[in-house]
C-alpha cells in the first residue's frame, strides 16, 4: 500500500520570551493511503502543531516531512504553499467558512485557488454537496445554517479539490453529539467509499473509535499506536 | 453570491460607500478645477477673438479687458480716425461689477453702440440698442444665466436699475454694455473711457499702423488684440502649478482612503485570510483579491466622481454662470489617479495580508 505521508523524527520548537518550548520531540509518523488515523492526547501535547507541520502552515526545527512523494520541508514558503493547495485539504473545529459567500460560493472559492484561479466545476460541487447531503443548502451562507450543516460545507469544501489527504482539527469540537455522529459518518463515508485518507485530531474516543488507526500523544511525543476497536 | 470580491464589498456598506466617497471626491475636485479653469478660459477666449478691431490704445498702466481705470480721454478717438491706415475707432469704458450672488465680479462695458457694433460686426439679435442712460443690452449667455431679456432690469453698481432694451450676438467683451455716456456718468468721468479699439483698413498693416499711432500719439500704450489674454491658464501665474498641485494632493486622498479602507478590512479580516492561506492561496491570489476589491472601489469612485463633477458643473454654471469645460486629457488624468490611487493605496493592506503568518490569522479573534 503506498505510503501517502511520511513524518521523520519531527521536532518544533517555540522561543517565548528566553525559553524554549519543545512542542514536539522526535515524532515519526507513517499514513498509508486509505487510512483514516485518529491523533488523540491531552492539550498542550503538541496534536494541532503535529497537523499544522504535516499541512505545511507551520516549518519543522527538524525533521522530514514527504506528502505524496513531495518533500514538505525542503520545500520554500511558495512551493509549501503550491503541494498544500494541490495535496492537502483542511477542516477545522471553528469550520472557518467565509461568512460573505453561499455554501457553493465556498466550495467555488477552493476550486479556484487550486486551480489558480480558472477551475470551476459545478458539477463536482454539486456531486461533493449531494454526497454530503447538502444539496437543498448550496445557496445558504453558513449563518443560515446549522453547526453540522457548517461543518459538512467545510468538509465539501476540503474534498472538492480532490485532496491526497485530509487534515481535520477537531472536527466534531464545536457539534452537539447528533451533528457529531452525522459529520464522522461522513468522514467515514468519504474513507470507505472513495478512499480518502485522513487524519483527524480529536478528544472524543467514540470519534476515534470510528478511525482505522489511533496515535496517542503526550508531551510532544507520539506514546502509543493502535488499531481502533470499532463501536457499533 | 459566490464571488469573494464582490461579497466582501457588499457585507460592510457604509465602509465601501466612504472608501468610494473619498475616491470620488478626488476625482470631482481634479475635473471640477481644471473645467473651471478651462472653461473660464476658453470663455474669455471666445470672447476676446470676437473682438474684431486689431489694436487697442489706452494709457500707460492702464489694463485691458478686466481694468476698471477709465484714464483715456475720449478726444483721442478722432486723432486715432485721422492717422493713415486707420478705418475706425470706437471708446469702451470698463468697469467691474460686483455680481448680486456670491462673492464674484463681472465686467460692464460702456461704448458707443453704433460704432462698436460696426468695428466688431456685432448684431442685436432680440430688441434695440442702449440709448438712455439707464438702459444696457446684454448677449444671450448672461441672458440665459440672468433669466433676463428684452424688458427686464438688472441692478448694476451699487443697486442702480438698468433697463434690458436688446440681446446682441456674438459675444464679444463684457457681457453686459452699457451707452458710454451711461458707463460716463455712473462714474462720474466724463469724457473719459478705459481704451479705444481701433480698426485698421488692412488688417495685415496693423503692426505698420500701431507704430504710426505710436509716432504721432507718442506716450500711450498699443496693443494688439491678438496679443490679448488668449490663455487664461498662461495670464495668471502658478495656474498650472497649482492645478497639478491639486491633481497630486487628489491622488493622495485617493490612495490614503483606499489605503485606510483595505487596512481596516485585511484588520477585520485576518482570520479569513488564513483561511485563504489554510486552502493553499499564494501570495499572488492573497493580492489580487485585496487589489480587485480596491479596483472594484476605485472604479464606482471614479464613475460617481465623474457623475458628481458633471451634474455640479451643470448646476454651478446655471446658478452662478460659471462655464465648466472638460477635456480628455483631465478626465483621463482623473481616471488614472482614482485607479492607481486605490492600487498603490491597496498595494500596503495587500502584501501585508500575504505575509501574515497562517496559523497566527486564523487563531485571530
Amino acid at each position: 500500500m503506498k505510503t501517502i505521508l511520511q513524518a521523520e523524527n519531527l521536532e518544533k520548537s517555540y522561543r517565548v520570551g528566553r525559553v524554549d518550548v519543545h512542542a514536539l520531540r522526535g515524532v515519526s509518523l507513517d499514513v498509508h493511503e486509505g487510512e483514516f488515523v485518529a491523533i488523540m492526547g491531552p492539550s498542550g501535547c503538541g496534536k494541532s502543531t503535529m497537523l499544522h507541520l504535516l499541512g505545511g502552515l507551520l516549518t519543522p526545527t527538524s525533521g522530514r516531512i514527504i506528502i505524496d512523494e513531495e518533500d514538505l520541508t525542503a520545500a520554500s514558503d511558495a512551493a509549501r504553499t503550491d503541494i498544500r493547495r494541490r495535496k492537502i485539504g483542511f477542516v477545522f473545529q471553528r469550520f472557518n467558512l467565509f461568512p460573505t459567500l453561499t455554501a457553493e460560493g465556498n466550495l467555488r472559492l477552493a476550486e479556484r485557488i487550486q486551480s489558480d484561479g480558472k477551475g470551476d466545476d459545478p458539477e463536482r460541487r454539486h456531486e461533493v454537496l449531494r454526497l454530503l447531503r447538502l444539496e437543498d443548502k448550496m445557496h445558504h451562507k453558513p449563518l443560515e445554517l446549522s453547526g453540522g450543516e457548517q461543518q459538512r460545507v467545510a468538509l465539501a469544501r476540503a474534498v472538492v479539490t480532490r485532496p491526497a489527504i485530509i487534515l481535520a482539527d477537531e472536527p466534531t469540537g464545536n457539534l452537539d453529539s447528533e451533528n457529531s455522529a452525522i459529520v464522522l459518518n461522513m468522514f467515514q463515508e468519504l474513507n470507505y467509499r472513495f478512499n480518502q485518507t485522513i487524519i483527524m485530531i480529536t478528544h472524543n474516543p467514540e470519534a476515534a473509535a470510528m478511525c482505522r488507526r489511533i496515535v496517542q500523544m503526550r508531551d510532544g511525543q507520539i506514546v502509543e499506536r493502535t488499531a481502533a476497536v470499532h463501536i457499533s | 453570491m459566490n464571488n469573494l470580491v464582490v461579497s466582501n464589498i457588499r457585507q460592510r456598506p457604509l465602509r465601501t460607500l466612504m472608501s468610494v466617497l473619498g475616491v470620488a471626491l478626488g476625482v470631482t475636485l481634479v475635473m471640477l478645477f481644471t473645467g473651471l479653469a478651462h472653461g473660464m478660459s476658453n470663455d474669455l477666449q471666445r470672447r476676446s477673438s470676437n473682438m474684431r478691431a486689431e489694436i487697442i490704445f489706452t494709457r500707460p498702466g492702464s489694463q485691458q479687458l478686466t481694468a476698471s481705470l477709465m484714464n483715456l480721454s475720449t478726444q483721442y478717438t478722432s486723432r486715432l480716425e485721422a492717422i493713415e491706415g486707420v478705418e475706425r475707432a470706437t471708446p469702451v469704458a470698463i468697469q467691474a461689477n460686483q455680481t448680486g450672488r456670491g462673492f464674484g465680479f463681472e465686467n460692464v462695458e460702456g461704448v458707443e453702440w453704433e460704432s462698436f457694433a460696426a468695428i466688431n460686426e456685432t448684431k442685436i439679435v432680440r430688441g434695440r440698442a442702449p440709448a438712455e442712460i439707464d438702459e444696457i443690452v446684454i448677449d444671450e449667455t448672461k441672458a440665459r444665466n440672468s433669466k433676463t431679456d428684452v424688458g427686464g432690469t438688472l441692478r448694476l453698481f451699487g443697486n442702480k436699475p438698468y433697463r434690458v432694451t436688446g440681446v446682441y450676438a456674438p459675444e464679444s467683451g463684457a457681457r453686459i454694455k452699457m451707452p458710454l455716456a451711461a458707463m460716463q456718468d455712473a462714474l462720474e468721468a466724463p469724457d473719459k473711457c478705459s481704451y479705444i479699439l481701433v480698426k485698421c483698413h488692412n488688417a495685415a498693416e496693423q503692426e505698420t499702423v500701431a507704430e504710426r499711432i505710436n509716432s504721432e500719439l507718442p506716450g500711450n500704450k498699443m496693443q494688439l488684440t491678438r496679443d490679448v489674454v488668449v490663455n487664461f491658464e498662461k495670464s495668471i501665474p502658478y495656474l498650472g502649478t497649482f492645478l497639478r498641485v491639486l491633481v497630486g494632493l487628489a491622488a493622495v486622498v485617493s490612495a490614503l482612503v483606499v489605503m485606510l479602507a483595505m487596512y481596516t478590512t485585511i484588520t477585520e479580516r485576518t482570520r479569513e485570510i488564513g483561511i485563504l492561506k489554510a486552502l493553499g492561496a499564494s501570495r499572488g491570489f492573497i493580492i489580487s483579491t485585496i487589489e480587485k476589491e480596491a479596483v472594484t472601489i476605485s472604479s464606482i469612485g471614479l464613475l460617481l466622481g465623474f457623475v458628481i463633477a458633471f451634474v455640479s458643473g451643470f448646476l454651478i454654471n446655471r446658478i452662478y454662470g460659471l462655464v465648466f469645460e472638460y477635456e480628455w486629457e483631465w478626465a483621463l488624468v482623473a481616471a488614472a489617479i482614482g485607479l492607481l490611487g486605490g492600487v498603490l493605496g491597496a498595494l500596503y493592506p495587500a502584501t501585508r495580508a500575504a505575509n501574515l503568518d497562517a496559523v497566527n490569522a486564523l487563531s485571530y479573534e
